[in-house]
């Protein structure tokens, strides 16, 4: 019978409902072992002095500060770039619309990388959805359940991220590795490619899943073996894997061909992201 | 197997504690640490096959192995089976288990748990998922053996104070 079960679940896709209801039995037991670094948290919070609290706001507010100036600029230049692929005919794609997720658990298990998030099925989370945190590209949503959802990180071996290199525009694809949670490894890249140490990945776009633009990583090490066809290149990614709690899960708000058309449609009718998305227009006109 | 309305009660006790074992099992830890941690659902298992074979046997095992699954995000089935699979060996033993000393229970308790890993080795390979390429792991059915006395005195414990039939 667990035979059976196994085969259908590998290979086939009638087992996603099954495990969908099953899952919430077993929500419960995740925020159970959230809970310890939950309470930390708490009482952190509880017992940080008054002079930590205006020391931070005062950070804060300086950030604000300057990340307001930033936008100011980017708001002028995303209005010129609109303005610029127009002429070119060329659709532009901006998808801005997120909604904010926490943490709650990684897989037990030390060889696949992925975590669980306290947003699902009720939240509009869908299979495929990119998921972003501060500083970059964090991975997708391979499983959907109705409170929590399971996210592949990108450094998971068996999750592969198109990138283009930030200055020149060199494509290839990003794999995860087995050995560490900070690797990526470029793979199928000629030795004569022009990629750099210190050059910026972003993704590409070319899957039509994940949105062109967000940062992946930086180029760590580039090793030409004379022996082999194609050079080694190592890769960090510049999202805080091991370290942030909060993420960005990412709601197109332009069309896009790709299978999810429909779960887009309902999404967008499900949840208030509507906001931003509208914003998004207008600041493009 | 678990009939809980039946005529001998506290049989929550049993729901309960692998409950908690389901909650150590995915407690966030190092990553360096995931390789060691100990198999708690399959020791609570045993614990509760061996101490009450006639409550908790195959039947137990699988369901509690379906909601493993879920609840790791693993191939649906997978722990179920390899529960399934040590819950009989261990209902095949639980007459010898019991007279052992501490030391032969935990051996016996790391071919049980290393038999259920290597089972889900074979499948994860099977399936093309990600394992290690190495025997690292057995570490878990190690630790597993090494933490096997505390979780019989603590679970006899409980089954005593609460007098679990």
């Amino acid at each position: 019978m667990s035979l059976v079960l196994m085969f259908a679940d590998s290979r086939f896709d009638y087992l996603g409902r099954v495990r969908f209801y099953i899952a919430i039995v077993v929500t419960p037991l995740h925020l159970m072992a959230d809970l310890p670094s939950r309470t930390a948290d708490a009482f952190h919070a509880f017992f940080r002095t008054r002079e930590e609290l205006v020391a931070d706001n005062q950070r804060l507010q300086d950030e604000m500060l300057m990340l307001q100036f930033r936008l100011q600029k980017l708001d002028h230049l995303e209005a010129e770039n609109q303005r610029l692929n127009e002429l070119l005919k060329a659709s532009s794609v901006f998808d801005d619309a997120a909604v904010r997720a926490q943490l709650l658990d990684e897989s037990p298990d030390p060889f696949s990388k992925r975590v669980v998030i306290n947003r699902g099925s009720n939240d509009g989370v869908f299979i495929g959805q990119p998921v972003v945190d501060a500083h970059g590209l964090v991975g997708q949503v391979v499983q959907v359940e109705p409170l929590t959802s399971w996210v592949l990180l990108i450094t998971d071996p068996l999750h592969n991220t198109p990138v283009q290199v930030n200055r020149n525009g060199v494509r290839a694809i990003a794999a995860g590795t087995s050995d560490s949670l900070h690797q990526l490894t470029l793979e199928n890249v000629s030795s004569t490619a022009d990629i750099q140490v210190g050059d910026e990945l972003v993704t590409s776009g070319l899957d039509q899943r994940l949105p062109a633009g967000y940062p992946v990583g930086v180029v760590t090490s580039v090793r030409n073996d004379p022996g082999q066809p194609f050079a080694s290149i190592r890769v960090t990614p510049t999202a805080q894997l091991d370290r942030s709690r909060n993420v960005l899960l990412l709601f197109s708000s332009s069309e896009s061909k790709g299978k999810s058309a429909s779960q887009k449609a309902g999404v967008s009718a499900g949840t208030a992201v509507d906001e931003p998305a509208h914003h998004n227009v207008e600041g493009g006109q | 197997m678990v009939n809980i309305g039946g005529k001998s009660g506290n049989l929550w006790v049993i729901v309960l504690s692998l409950v908690f074992a389901g909650v150590l099992a995915i407690v966030p830890i190092p990553v360096w640490l995931e390789l060691w941690r100990p198999d708690w659902i399959a020791l609570a298992l045993i614990y509760w096959v061996i101490a009450l074979p006639h409550r908790v046997g195959l039947v137990t095992a699988w369901l509690v192995g379906v909601l493993e699954d879920v609840l790791e995000g693993t191939l649906l089935g997978l722990h179920a089976a390899v529960l399934t699979i040590t819950a009989y060996i261990g209902l095949t033993l639980y007459q010898r288990l019991r007279m052992f000393t501490p030391l032969q229970q935990s051996l016996t308790i790391l071919m049980l748990i290393g038999t259920g890993q290597l089972v889900i080795f074979w499948v994860k390979a099977a399936t093309g998922q990600n394992t290690a390429d190495n025997l690292s792991f057995v570490i878990s059915s190690v630790t597993s053996a090494v933490m096997w006395p505390m979780v019989f005195v603590s679970l006899r414990f409980c089954r005593r104070s609460f007098h679990v039939s």
